[in-house]
């Protein structure tokens, strides 16, 4: 695999609080990686260090083969921040102009009107800042992060606080920039529908650590080998629900009306789900195995740590 | 250079976009510019030119004193007024935003810090050249001739904005590797502390405010103030802004 980003045992101390306890992943060449974890798991702090902001303690960092502490590094990534950093008294074009300076951007004029017909905010160039909406200033803030044609874009919540309409929008530009641009894209959020849906590698991380890592479908089907649905005809009678809820080998995690959610132990089958509900005359209309949603794998590791 | 001269560019286009915050900041220093040089005029200068042959030296005191106050004026509250900018850029990311990009935090810090000087040393060179000619005009020239002497123009055009440059120095390398508070505390304090203690050690005659050792005290503080900014230098590293913010 060809990486983009590399981290290897990384470790992060602030104040008394170690941040980050050994990280390691690794992001390929043209993925969208989405970064998870809750509040205060240490996302802020590996961008943070990835970004050249914070200095890692110890552990080995590079992007694009390079090690992050050269400053020409900066010139491969882009970023976008939360909060955003935009100049609120100067117009997007004078936002966009001021960094294409920094970067060095040649044909400054020519640059900026690609990205704003990009992000779709042409009509509004000459507008301040200030008035634009939080998606647009999200548009503007992905439009900054590729003001100088990085091969790496480190974005930070680029969706947090946006409309729904405005989250598709954005999504579409991250979709467009991996795909269209060939660009490696790694995505902090909270949003785990929208990871889902974009990102073909994630990693979760919780107190510091990184606690899931890999393909996101085939972390998915790993996950959801162990859940099966099962419909019935009818609501099943809450004397059932109670023998079932008694018998943990059957797993039972979930009763929503006439769907029931089973988290089986290791040996049983769906076919002994099946036998049993129907000996006691549940008429049952499918079953399946379920693939689990980053939501499910997610609380399922947010459930494992607090257990520990 | 380059860097810093975009910097200060921006920031200071930024910073004088708002409308409101420009004439307010021109309107305070009017006021307070105007009345200081009126009060100085009617209970000082009009007084000793009543005299037959008025005290050369005792109106040069006064003079010096008018200019100077004149160009702090509009060199504080300009500093008063925009060193709070630093503050706002930190919580909306803009600082931190730039910490990301190739830009050295020291180009960033002298960048902001110039932004925050230029706009005010235009303003208090121009209100202390406005009245240096008023005062000449008004009540010298009829009678005495031009008043001038090197020491004051010295002390008033370069000493006090070296002194407010150190400080916008000083208080910039606070605001981004410390506490915008504590920044913008040191500048509220120092104009108003500065000010009464310059300008009553210059009309008590404890320091002549038309001699060269009023020049020499102003010029001393000046060089401390950037020695101070120089020696926390080494503050400034990209970590401790961003964990500052």
């Amino acid at each position: 695999m060809n990486a983009a980003i590399s981290l290897e045992d990384v470790r992060k101390t602030l104040g008394n609080r170690e941040v980050l306890k050994g990280i390691s992943f690794t992001v390929a060449i043209g993925d969208i990686f989405g970064y998870l974890g809750p509040n205060g798991a240490g996302k802020t702090t590996t961008i943070r260090i990835l970004l050249g902001l914070l200095q890692a303690n110890s552990g080995n960092l590079a992007i694009m083969g390079q090690d992050i502490n050269r400053s020409a590094i900066r010139m491969r990534i882009g970023f976008a921040l939360d909060p955003d950093g935009l100049y609120d008294n100067m117009t997007a074009e004078e936002n966009l102009g001021f960094y294409a300076r920094i970067y060095r951007v040649s044909d400054v004029g020519q640059r900026i009107a690609e990205l704003l017909k990009a992000v779709d905010l042409s009509d509004r160039a000459q507008d301040k800042v200030g008035t634009y909406s939080k998606g647009m200033r999200q548009r503007l803030a992905l439009a900054r992060a590729m003001v100088h044609e990085p091969e790496v874009l480190v974005l930070d919540e680029p969706t947090a606080g946006v409309d729904p309409s405005g989250q598709i929008e954005v999504r579409q530009i991250m979709l467009n920039l991996a795909h269209q641009k060939n660009k490696t894209v790694l995505l902090s959020s909270h949003n785990l529908d929208e990871v889902q849906r974009i990102c073909n590698r994630i990693a979760l991380i919780d107190r510091g650590e990184i606690k899931l890592y890999g393909e996101t479908d085939s972390l998915r089907r790993g996950m959801s080998s162990g859940t099966v649905v099962i419909e019935t005809a009818s609501e099943v009678p809450q004397t059932i629900l109670d023998e079932l809820k008694s018998l943990p080998k059957l797993g039972l995690r979930e009763n929503q009306e006439k769907r029931l959610i089973f988290s089986p132990q290791e040996g049983m089958e769906v076919s002994d789900i099946i036998s049993w509900l129907t000996e006691r005359r549940v008429k049952i209309e499918g079953a399946a195995r379920k693939e689990a949603t980053l939501e499910e794998m997610y609380s399922a590791m947010l459930k494992e740590v607090e257990q520990i | 250079m380059k860097d810093i001269g975009l910097i200060t560019s921006v920031s200071i286009r930024n910073n004088l976009r708002s409308n409101i915050i420009v004439a307010v900041l021109i309107a305070v220093v009017l006021i307070c510019a105007i009345s200081l040089v009126l009060a100085f005029c009617l209970l000082a200068i009009a007084p000793a030119m009543k005299t037959e042959i008025p005290d050369r030296h005792t109106l040069e005191m006064f003079l010096s004193v008018t200019i100077y106050g004149a160009c702090l004026i509009g060199l504080g509250i300009n500093m008063n007024v925009f060193a709070q900018t630093m503050m706002r850029e930190k919580s909306r990311g803009n600082i931190t935003a730039l910490l990301a990009t190739p830009l050295k935090a020291s180009h960033i810090w002298t960048g902001k810090s110039l932004a925050v000087f230029l706009p005010g040393l235009v303003l208090g060179e121009v209100l202390g050249l406005i009245s240096l000619l008023a005062v000449n005009y008004i009540y010298f020239v009829p009678r005495i001739g031009f008043l001038i002497n090197p020491w004051m123009a010295i002390s008033s055009f370069v000493a006090v904005p070296i002194i407010y440059l150190g400080l916008s120095l000083l208080v910039h390398i606070i605001g981004l590797a410390g506490k915008p508070a504590t920044a913008n505390v040191i500048v509220q304090v120092f104009l108003p502390v500065f000010a009464a203690l310059m300008i009553n050690l210059g009309i008590r005659h404890v320091l002549d405010a038309a001699s060269w050792l009023f020049t020499v005290a102003n010029l001393a503080l000046s060089v401390i103030i950037v020695v101070i900014a120089i020696l926390l230098r080494p503050r400034l590293t990209r970590e401790r802004i961003v964990l500052s913010c």
